[in-house]
């Protein structure tokens, strides 16, 4: 009877970190069991001997290379225009900024590929302001980096914009009274949210890098293209591919380790509101072309759903949706749903764990880190490895294996987004409860969970809506019958009728659209 | 109240995925295509109609066109999903023969099929065909110098105006393969490396050869019966040649149902009678403007029988196997 009471006691105190280990063995499960699976394919001395002559030819590394250049040209592009757009739109007093902000970030939770598809319609041959130098301009790497830096730099924007309202207004008031808005902004507010902005940067990066859809779309030759023909060809190599996707490894995990100088102890307290409300910085004579310039960063993302919506409208595309729909906008929202919820799940202990640095809590966020830029071809093939099993066909036949595709694959969107919160709150409550003698669930449910509701509620719709943008991921492994609504578009794509693939196109930007304007009325419902 | 909200939202969520894994498998059977979805869906719902049996289907993209679901089944091998593998062509499916992934099947409905467009033993059975055209652009090339070969492609004095599609992907990987047994390995890498000599762009798909020839940006290129009919569909200035009729022939490759070893059996066994029959083949060649094989199926307007074509003597076996063993040469040669 002792002895129970002792284990059960010994559990309590223990809960924090079982609790950990069981959150951590469920994201290794998810993000790591697949890429071992795959690497066990190369067990045989023929799998080895192909991944080494792979991993050897000049081509693969001028390919990576190549893919390294675009990503960072992308990077760089997101950067110079999200840096000030992002104080503009956050500290200043040109009118319309949450407007304009909310129009600029949208595109960033569309597939990128869909936005290829509008720039198509536009500047293609034949499209409503095609030409021959802009078709061209539009399949080139050039073309690739500026649908991609467009379709990116929301996040810097919006990672900007949060950053400034976590710095500390006395800060820039001391600042303002000895130099103008100008100088303040890049010599006090800038600096001050260099961790948000290297965030911004990895996010930016490995998004880039790892992009498939629109440089195959676009004919310019990528890295991942290069894994992917290992799987997607005839000779189907996947230890190989796995092979190709280890440099991919070594990026990820540079990228954590520049992220991680650049923010230092700060990584996840980068985020959050301000402690008071500091009056909009006046940007005086520079006004009008702060006003051009946020507005063309408002409606210039828009250009190519605006010519989705034409395309559809002149061939009668919406009249035929019916027909060709199916049930993939409905399998699209349930696999989200589903992902996001198992991602809010683990988010909420391995969030809390990596914003407390606890042991595992920082190597789990890198593994959450790592799922997110290998390639999604990668880390489908070896989901399939690992889930197709005649014993786990209710998880592996049905929308459960996309809901935990997508989970390993975005779980890092809602961890990061779950750390962030959890890091704004004082450790204060949790400790004078846990002294009080709350054990961990206790203090999880009834003070950790309802104070940082409404940031977990933002990690949960985060992941919802990046699971709702996936292609890749799903392309691989959806059970047959339920494609999601991406996938249908890509499939119809090829040679079906285009004002139906345009109409297909404008139902997932209002699906999208839909979620987001809905989750985030309940999200600031009590605010106003 | 937020708390509340959670606890609603989640147990709608479980309840949607209660749903969904209980819904009910009783008389379905699972396809994968390599066939484009805008022509084989609308005969899956007449299937669906016509017997009452759930069709459950994967499609494959524009980019991976035969290869992307193949590799599926083989990577699925462990415990099959698909119960039939609907083929755009008869070769990639000998992949999967050899991978004894096959329950072979010989339909009653296959018999009016000529004996060339099917296996004995029943692995495969052929459909309505597509062949390996040239699409010319009448704006750029006189009607007195049209292309009449594939070694076209490689003239000087055409240079910087052709193109094919990735060969690494899609049937543009059965005709170099096809090419390569007709003239031997180092003649086709001779004839590929002339190509890019020559300038020949390398199209993500064959639609994109349309797309190219269609709109002019280059004089002619290599694709199929139904980017040829939809070009004309769309009133392009196009010319259809059918290459090498004074020569070797043109490459014709037949669609191709091939019985998997799924979880279904009979259904797949009534998904394929009717895949093979006439009234499948006459509306996939309605549909897409495919070559019909079978005498009772008539060819779609200004289109012709396989048996009005001189085709390329092939054995799709044989293509199989230099289809294979070409691919890390044509990836280098890709440049991926």
């Amino acid at each position: 009877m002792a002895a129970g009471m002792g284990w059960g006691l010994a559990l309590r105190r223990r809960e924090e970190p079982l609790l950990l280990v069981a959150a951590g063995a469920a994201l290794a499960a998810l993000a790591l069991l697949p890429l071992v699976s795959l690497a066990g394919q190369l067990a045989t001395r023929e799998a080895l001997l192909g991944a080494s002559r792979a991993l050897s030819a000049p081509r693969t590394w001028a390919l990576f290379m190549s893919s390294v250049g675009l990503a960072a040209a992308v990077t760089i592009a997101s950067l110079v225009v999200g840096l000030p757009l992002g104080v503009l739109l956050g500290r200043t007093d040109i009118p319309f900024r949450r407007a304009a902000l909310w129009l600029h970030t949208f595109p960033l939770f569309l597939p990128p590929f869909l936005l290829a598809l509008g720039w198509f319609h536009l500047l293609g041959r034949g499209g409503l302001a095609g030409s021959a130098p802009g078709a061209r301009l539009l399949f080139s790497p050039v073309g690739v980096v500026l649908i991609l830096a467009l379709a990116l730099t929301p996040v810097v924007t919006s990672l900007v914009v949060v950053g400034l309202q976590a710095v500390d207004p006395s800060l820039e008031e001391a600042a303002l009274l000895v130099a103008g808005p100008r100088r303040t902004s890049v010599r006090i507010l800038l600096p001050l949210i260099r961790p948000a902005v290297a965030l911004a940067a990895l996010v930016v990066f490995s998004l880039a890098f790892s992009e498939l859809g629109v440089p195959m779309f676009l004919r310019v030759g990528v890295y991942p293209a290069m894994v992917f023909s290992r799987l997607g060809g005839v000779d189907y190599a996947p230890g190989e591919a796995f092979a190709l996707a280890l440099p991919l490894f070594m990026v990820a995990v540079a990228l954590l380790v520049v992220e991680r100088r650049a923010a230092g102890r700060r990584s996840f307290a980068v985020l959050g509101p301000r402690s008071r409300e500091v009056p909009a910085l006046r940007i005086g004579r520079w006004r009008p072309a702060a006003i051009v310039f946020a507005a063309a960063a408002a409606l210039v993302p828009l250009l190519p759903l605006a010519s989705l919506a034409i395309r559809a409208l002149r061939g009668g595309g919406f009249s035929k949706l019916p027909q060709w729909m199916g049930t993939s906008a409905w399998n699209s929202l349930l696999d989200a749903f589903l992902a996001g919820t198992l991602i809010l799940a683990l988010a909420v202990v391995i969030g809390h764990a990596a914003a407390r640095r606890r042991r595992g809590g920082v190597g789990l966020d890198a593994l959450a880190v790592l799922a997110f830029v290998t390639p999604a071809t990668v880390l489908g093939v070896g989901l399939v490895a690992t889930w197709n099993r005649p014993s786990l066909q209710a998880v592996y036949g049905t929308s459960a294996i996309v809901a935990l595709a997508l989970a390993a694959r975005y779980g890092a969107v809602g961890l990061r987004t779950a750390a962030v919160s959890f890091s704004q709150g004082s450790e204060h409550h949790e400790e004078a409860a846990a002294i009080g003698g709350a054990r961990f669930l206790r203090r999880l449910g009834r003070i950790l969970v309802p104070i940082h509701a409404r940031g977990l509620a933002a990690a949960w719709l985060l992941a919802v809506v990046f699971c709702l943008r996936d292609l890749e991921t799903a392309v691989l492994l959806y059970p047959a019958g339920q494609e999601p609504l991406t996938v249908r578009i890509f499939t119809l794509e090829a040679n079906g009728p285009e004002p139906v693939v345009a109409a297909l196109a404008c139902v997932q930007v209002a699906m999208t659209a839909a979620v987001l304007a809905v989750g985030s009325a309940l999200l600031f419902r009590r605010k106003t | 109240m937020i708390r509340k909200r959670v606890v609603l939202l989640l147990l709608v969520v479980l309840s949607a995925a209660f749903a969904v894994s209980c819904r009910s498998r009783a008389r379905e059977v699972v396809v994968y295509l390599s066939i484009d979805q805008v022509f084989t869906e609308p005969i899956l719902r007449d299937f669906e109609r016509q017997s009452g049996v759930k069709v459950r289907a994967v499609f494959d993209t524009e980019e991976t066109k035969s290869t992307g679901v193949l590799n599926r089944v083989v990577a699925e091998a462990a415990s099959p999903q698909a119960d039939v593998f609907w083929s755009g062509d008869p070769v990639r499916p000998m992949l999967l023969v050899k991978r004894g992934l096959v329950r072979p099947y010989v339909s009653p409905n296959a018999a009016a099929i000529p004996p060339a467009f099917k296996a004995a033993d029943g692995s495969w059975t052929g459909g309505a065909a597509r062949a390996r055209l040239l699409l010319v652009n009448k704006n750029r090339v006189k009607p007195g110098e049209l292309p009449r070969s594939v070694r076209d492609l490689a003239d000087p004095r055409w240079k910087g105006q052709t193109a094919i599609a990735n060969p690494l992907f899609g049937t543009t990987t059965m005709h170099v393969a096809a090419l390569a047994d007709a003239w031997g390995d180092d003649a086709l890498k001779d004839f590929l490396r002339q190509l890019k000599a020559n300038g020949c762009r390398i199209a993500s798909s064959n639609g994109e050869v349309k797309r190219l020839v269609a709109a002019g940006e280059v004089a002619f290129g290599l694709a199929d019966t139904d980017d040829a009919a939809e070009a004309l569909h769309d009133g392009a200035p196009i010319a259809v040649v059918y290459p090498d009729q004074d020569g070797m022939g043109t490459l014709i490759m037949p669609t191709a149902v091939v019985p998997l070893a799924g979880p279904n059996p009979e259904e797949a066994r009534r998904l394929v009678d009717f895949l093979v029959s006439a009234q499948a083949e006459q509306k996939l060649v309605d549909a897409a403007s495919h070559i019909p094989l079978r005498p009772d199926v008539k060819p779609p307007a200004g289109g012709k029988r396989a048996s009005e074509i001189k085709t390329m003597q092939v054995d799709y076996a044989r293509i199989a196997g230099t289809m294979e063993r070409l691919q890390p040469w044509l990836r280098e040669w890709v440049g991926v």
